[in-house]
C-alpha cells in the first residue's frame, strides 16, 4: 500500500515537473522569424501561401460559392469585406512583386466587377446584415459609408497600381457622394446602418479620398482634418483614449472601443495623421494586446468599456478573455506598427491555434474563413500602397 | 497457441496506473484517436472558431460538434501528450538513479 502510494505521488510529481517545463516551451514549436509573416520587400512564404489560396478561390467559382456560401449564412458583411481586404492586399502585393503585376490587376478587376454587379444588382442590403432594413436611414437617400468607403478604397488601390479609366469616373462619384454627405452631416458622422456610425467606415472611406487626392489631384485635407479634429473631440473613450467603434448620428456611443475595429482604424489612420495612428495602436496594445508563454493575443474590451460578445468580436475564450476577431485584426495593427515582438508571437498562435492547412502550396486556416485569411493576408502584405501614397508621387 | 492468442503484445498489456508504461499507453492511445480524426478531416469545421458554419449541409449543430471534438483532441495531442511523455522519461531517469543508487547490479524492468 505505501509503495503504491510512493508511486502514484511520484507519477504526479512527475505529471507537474513536465507540465512546468513543457508549457513555457510549447510556443517554440510554433514560433518563427517574423520575416515568415511579413517582410519588408518582397512576399513571405505565409503571403506567398495564404495568396495562392485566395487566387484559386477566384478562378474557381465553384470553390468559391462553398466558401462565400460559409459565410453569408454568418454574416453578408463577411462576403464584401473579404473582398475589400483581398483587393488592398493584392495591390500591395502588386507593388511588392511587379513581375505579377498582371495577374494581381486581372483578379482585381474581376473583384471589383463583380461587387459593383452585385451591389447594382441586388441593392445595397445584398452586403449588409438583415438589420439594416429595419428602419430608415437618417440621411437620405439612404447610403452605407461601409459600402461606399471600402468600394472607393478597391477602387483607388487598383488605380494607384495602373490607371484604368473606367474606374476614374467611378471613384470620383463615391467620393463626391460621399464628401457632400460629410458637408451635410452637421457632426461628419455618416451611417453604415440606420443611424449607427462605424469609426472603422469612416477611416476607410477617408483613406479612399487621400488616394483619390493622390490620383486626380483633388483636395480633402480640410475634410480630414476636420472628421480627426471632430473624432478627438467626441469619439475618445475618456479612461482608455481609444476611438469608440460605434455611435449615432449625433455622436451618441452605441459601442465602446473594440479589438474587432481598433486595430484597422489605427492602420487607416497612418494615411490621415500618423501621429495620431501611432497613439491608438500604443493605446490599443496597451489596452487590448497580450503575450503569455509566448503566445500573443488581443482582448475585445479595454477594462474601462467592457461589451458583450458578438457577431464582430467571435467567440470569447474566458479566463484569458481571448477574442478570435480581434487577435486576427492585432496582426494588422502589429505589422502596420512593425510591432515585430507582438506580430511574432501572434503569428504563433495563429499557427497554434487557427489550424493551418496546406495543400498544393496554398494555405488556409481552417479556423478561420475567406474574410479572416483576406485580412490575414493584408496583414502580411500592407505597407507599400500607404507608402506610396503618402510619397505624394503620381502614378 | 494459447500463448500466440491470449497473450497481449507488451506494449497493449494493462501498466500500473502512473508508471512510465502507463503514460507512454496513455499518450500514443489519445495520438491515435487525434490522428483519426484529422484522417476524418475533422479539422475543416473548426471554423465554428469564428461563427462560420464549418458545413452548410451538416448544419450548426453537427458542425460544432464535430468541431468541439477536433479542438478537444487537438489540445490534448499538443498540450498533454508531449507532459505525459516527458513524464514517464522523468520517472524512467529517477528509477533508473534510485536503482543504481539501491543496487548498482541490479537489472530490472524499469519502465513497469
Amino acid at each position: 500500500m505505501k509503495a503504491r502510494i510512493k508511486r502514484l505521488l511520484a507519477g504526479l510529481a512527475a505529471l507537474a515537473v513536465a507540465a512546468l517545463i513543457w508549457l513555457p516551451c510549447l510556443h517554440f514549436l510554433f514560433t518563427r522569424p517574423v520575416a515568415q509573416f511579413r517582410q519588408e520587400q518582397g512576399l513571405s512564404p505565409k503571403a506567398t501561401q495564404l495568396a495562392a489560396r485566395h487566387l484559386q478561390l477566384w478562378t474557381d467559382p465553384a470553390l468559391r460559392q462553398v466558401e462565400l456560401e460559409k459565410m453569408r449564412v454568418s454574416n453578408a458583411e463577411w462576403d464584401f469585406m473579404g473582398r475589400g481586404y483581398l483587393v488592398w492586399s493584392l495591390a500591395n502585393m502588386a507593388l511588392r512583386n511587379p513581375a505579377s503585376q498582371p495577374l494581381y490587376l486581372q483578379t482585381m478587376d474581376q473583384i471589383i466587377d463583380e461587387t459593383l454587379r452585385l451591389e447594382q444588382q441586388e441593392g445595397m442590403c445584398f452586403f449588409l446584415m438583415p438589420y439594416a432594413e429595419d428602419r430608415p436611414y437618417v440621411m437620405q437617400p439612404a447610403h452605407s459609408l461601409f459600402l461606399d468607403g471600402e468600394i472607393a478604397l478597391m477602387l483607388a488601390s487598383r488605380r494607384v497600381i495602373e490607371e484604368k479609366p473606367e474606374y476614374r469616373p467611378l471613384l470620383t462619384e463615391r467620393v463626391n457622394a460621399m464628401t457632400e454627405r460629410f458637408q451635410k452631416s452637421r457632426r461628419m458622422m455618416l451611417e453604415s446602418y440606420p443611424d449607427e456610425c462605424w469609426t472603422f467606415d469612416h477611416g476607410v472611406a477617408l483613406d479612399a479620398m487621400k488616394m483619390a487626392d493622390y490620383l486626380d489631384g483633388t483636395d480633402h485635407s480640410a475634410l480630414i482634418h476636420d472628421w480627426i479634429a471632430m473624432a478627438k473631440r467626441r469619439l475618445e473613450d475618456p479612461k482608455s483614449g481609444l476611438l469608440i467603434s460605434t455611435f449615432t448620428t449625433d455622436g451618441t456611443p452605441l459601442i465602446g472601443p473594440e479589438g474587432s475595429s481598433i486595430w484597422m482604424v489605427a492602420h487607416s489612420l497612418q494615411l490621415l495623421d500618423e501621429d495620431f495612428a501611432r497613439d491608438q495602436y500604443q493605446r490599443a496594445r496597451k489596452e487590448l494586446g497580450a503575450i503569455t508563454l509566448g503566445f500573443g493575443y488581443a482582448h475585445e474590451w479595454p477594462k474601462s468599456w467592457p461589451g458583450q460578445p458578438d457577431i464582430d468580436s467571435g467567440p470569447i475564450i474566458p479566463g484569458f478573455n481571448i477574442s478570435a476577431g480581434s487577435s486576427g485584426m492585432a496582426l494588422i495593427g502589429a505589422s502596420a506598427f512593425q510591432d515585430d515582438k507582438y506580430l511574432a508571437s501572434l503569428a504563433a498562435t495563429l499557427d497554434f491555434a487557427a489550424f493551418p492547412s496546406r495543400t498544393h502550396g496554398r494555405l488556409k486556416y481552417c479556423a478561420s474563413n475567406q474574410v479572416g485569411d483576406a485580412a490575414l493576408l493584408y496583414a502580411a502584405t500592407l505597407g507599400p500602397l500607404w507608402e506610396k501614397v503618402k510619397s505624394g508621387k503620381k502614378p | 497457441m494459447k500463448k500466440l492468442l491470449g497473450n497481449k503484445p507488451a506494449i497493449f498489456q494493462r501498466a500500473e496506473f502512473l508508471s512510465p508504461k502507463d503514460l507512454l499507453q496513455r499518450a500514443a492511445a489519445i495520438s491515435a484517436v487525434f490522428l483519426l480524426a484529422h484522417l476524418a478531416g475533422l479539422r475543416e469545421y473548426t471554423a465554428v472558431l469564428n461563427g462560420t458554419i464549418g458545413s452548410v449541409k451538416l448544419g450548426w449543430n453537427l458542425s460544432a460538434f464535430l468541431a468541439a471534438i477536433y479542438i478537444a483532441l487537438y489540445l490534448v495531442v499538443v498540450v498533454l501528450v508531449p507532459v505525459l511523455v516527458l513524464a514517464a522519461v522523468i520517472l524512467l531517469v529517477g528509477r533508473c538513479f534510485i536503482h543504481k543508487k539501491e543496487n548498482p547490479s541490479a537489472v530490472s524492468n524499469l519502465a513497469r
